[in-house]
């Protein structure tokens, strides 16, 4: 019966991020949404726990503004979870968010198994899990398609630059998760009724009792420009004909 | 002590980050050590393409995973104190960096794509933030400053004669516990986008994994190679990883890019920045691909790639 932890972050959703005329990034209007493959982390959490009962918890640490993040995550199946929130919790560096995931973790959770997600959708630094398994002294395995639990062991199959490795590592452990290792749930309204019930423990930078200072400094965002001046055609015979012919002007087909 | 470190799990790779280390460590007058798997003749072609010093790691069991080398790795670090430290992004690679970033308490720079050094003999690293709508500079405060360096970001460093170095072996990794049971090679992809003059781009608005033919067609019309978007390779494995752009795969530099039912999201979009011509076929008007193409199509993609073959074929 494993205790299973899942790690989320509340991210500002990609979609809405609109550079202004000076290049700057403007996150003025944004939106914010749980990480895309954090999705399906907290999947597959909820999936072992259906296959091999145990519990699990959902841990993310933000800034307070990420309560919304909390219910949206706990709509998805865990049973409860942990809001590491402080002010200054405001864009943390990967070496920073798993040094507090590991301290929270290592000293209040029992767990099995830690999941994460293969990357942040806004960092994608690819780092915190990793780091937190070093932090807390366990195997990591990392870029997981596919995962079962044998005998106090995890089986995973990881993708590697050559294709496909079968790991076996005995618990606790990590793992960071691909997103074709499941299907996220879409939460119903019950579910989201539900996650409002669902205790949820707060921890502030007081609580935590240490510094964490941060060691990938910023030194500028400007935004990325991908100029186009784009023609647009219909579906229409004569438009086909136009859209091949301006292709055709440019130079760039050599046949045909 | 100080040095530039350069470590990549595949071969390849280590002779790009040889590039990599020998100016970053001629820019800062210092000593370029590799850390290299492999026997006596490896480590001397890593010092006549350019390193000075090589640490060489003794081979492991078969059972035993890559990663094993963290804690060797991370050890020799932290005596050695370099001042740089710079692993390939392979995916190995991008665990190995963090695990090790985190074991001698220091930052990263994941996947830099470009970095300078300023007048302290900082390293000043851009990356993609948000999906690559947008680009970080980042240094580092603690040491040593790493990075991990995207394949194919640096030409391989070449054969010079008369180069001397030394050669340290280090001693064989304890296991860790974990086990390789099982390695599974991959189905081989057609061909190299990357070298690719044209590109014709699956997306999630084909159907059926048998409509692909229709989309190859077109390709081979056009004499190019196709190409997809992750939902095609990752989530319904109708290609293979290697035929997949954007962020989490490659980046593409096509003189034409063709993106069929392709919605151009940002993480895809970051791929083909560097393509000459962008076209596009999407039903939906509003896709947020035609704000990064030249010439889009509006239409149904089933009406329009025949359509676009045939005419073409004229
Ligand atoms: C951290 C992270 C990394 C990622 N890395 C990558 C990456 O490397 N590469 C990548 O590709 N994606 C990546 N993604 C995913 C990316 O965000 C998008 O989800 C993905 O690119 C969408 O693929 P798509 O355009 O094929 O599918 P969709 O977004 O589903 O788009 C399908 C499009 O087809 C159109 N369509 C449907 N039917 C028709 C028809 N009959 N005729 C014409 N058009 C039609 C629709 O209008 C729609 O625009 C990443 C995401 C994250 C969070
Ligand atoms: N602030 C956070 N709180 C909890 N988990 C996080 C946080 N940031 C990152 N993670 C976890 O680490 C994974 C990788 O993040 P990153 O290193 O930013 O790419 C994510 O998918 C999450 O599972």
């Amino acid at each position: 019966m494993p205790n299973i932890i899942c790690c989320f972050k509340w991210v500002v959703d990609e979609a809405y991020i609109k550079p202004s005329s000076s290049g700057k990034i403007d996150l003025e209007w944004a939106e914010y949404k749980l990480s895309d493959y954090d999705r399906n982390a907290i999947e597959e959490a909820v999936q072992l726990q259906e296959k091999y009962g145990g519990s699990v918890t959902a841990v993310t640490v933000a800034s307070s503004d990420a309560t919304k993040g909390i219910k949206d995550a706990l709509s998805r199946g865990p049973e409860k979870a942990y809001f590491i929130n402080d002010d200054q919790f405001e864009n943390l560096e990967p070496s920073q968010t798993s040094a507090i995931l590991a301290k929270v973790i290592g000293d209040q959770i029992d767990y099995d198994l830690i999941i994460c997600g293969e990357g942040s959708s806004d960092m994608y630094s690819q780092q915190v899990g990793p780091r937190l398994a070093e932090k807390l002294g366990i195997p990591c395995i990392a870029f997981v398609n596919q995962l079962t639990i044998e005998d106090n062991r995890i089986i995973a199959e990881r993708k590697t630059d050559d294709g496909l490795e079968v790991i076996s590592a005995p618990l606790p452990a990590l793992v960071t998760v691909l997103p074709d290792i499941n299907s996220p749930r879409v939460p119903g309204l019950k579910d989201t009724l539900a996650a409002s019930k669902k205790p949820v423990i707060e921890i502030d930078l007081e609580d935590l009792g240490s510094e964490y200072e941060r060691l990938l400094i910023d030194e500028g965002l400007r935004a990325a420009s991908m100029e186009r001046n784009c023609s647009r055609f219909g579906a229409g015979p004569e438009d086909i004909k136009a859209f091949v012919e301006a292709v055709r002007k440019t130079g760039v087909i050599d046949r045909g | 002590m100080s040095g530039v470190w350069i470590y990549a799990d595949k071969y390849e790779q280590g002779v790009e980050l040889l590039t990599a280390g020998r100016g970053v460590a001629d820019m800062l007058g210092m000593k370029l050590t590799a850390l290299v798997s492999g026997d006596n003749n490896i480590a001397q072609d890593f010092i006549a393409r350019g390193a000075d010093e090589v640490l060489l790691l003794p081979p492991l069991t078969e059972s035993q995973p890559v990663q094993d080398y963290v804690p060797l790795m991370a050890d020799e670090a932290r005596d050695a104190d370099p001042d740089v430290f710079l692993i390939a992004a392979s995916l190995k690679g991008k665990e190995m960096a963090a695990r090790i970033a985190a074991r001698l308490d220091t930052a990263l720079c994941s996947e830099c794509s470009a970095m300078n050094i300023d007048e302290k003999g900082k390293l000043q690293m851009e990356r993609l933030m948000y999906g690559g709508a947008a680009i970080q500079t980042v240094s580092i405060s603690s040491r040593p400053q790493m990075a991990t360096i995207p394949p194919r970001s640096y030409e391989a460093a070449p054969v010079q004669s008369d180069r001397q170095g030394n050669i340290k072996t280090l001693e064989s990794p304890e296991p860790s516990g974990m086990q390789v049971m099982e390695r599974k090679g991959k189905a081989q992809a057609s061909g190299d986008i990357t070298a690719a003059r044209i590109i014709v781009c699956a997306g999630r608005g084909i159907e059926n994994q048998e409509d692909l033919a229709m989309v190859r067609e077109l390709a081979e019309v056009l004499g190019g190679e196709v190409a997809c978007t992750r939902p095609i390779s990752e989530e319904k494995h109708w290609m293979t990883e290697e035929s997949c752009i954007g962020l989490s795969a490659k980046e593409v530099k096509p003189a034409l890019y063709l993106g069929i039912g392709v919605s151009g999201q940002i993480q895809h979009v970051v791929g083909i920045r560097e393509a000459g011509i962008i076209c596009a076929v999407n039903s939906d008007e509003n896709a947020p691909i035609f704000e990064s193409a030249d010439y889009g199509i509006t239409g149904d993609l089933y009406q329009i790639v025949p359509a676009l073959i045939e005419e073409f074929k004229k």
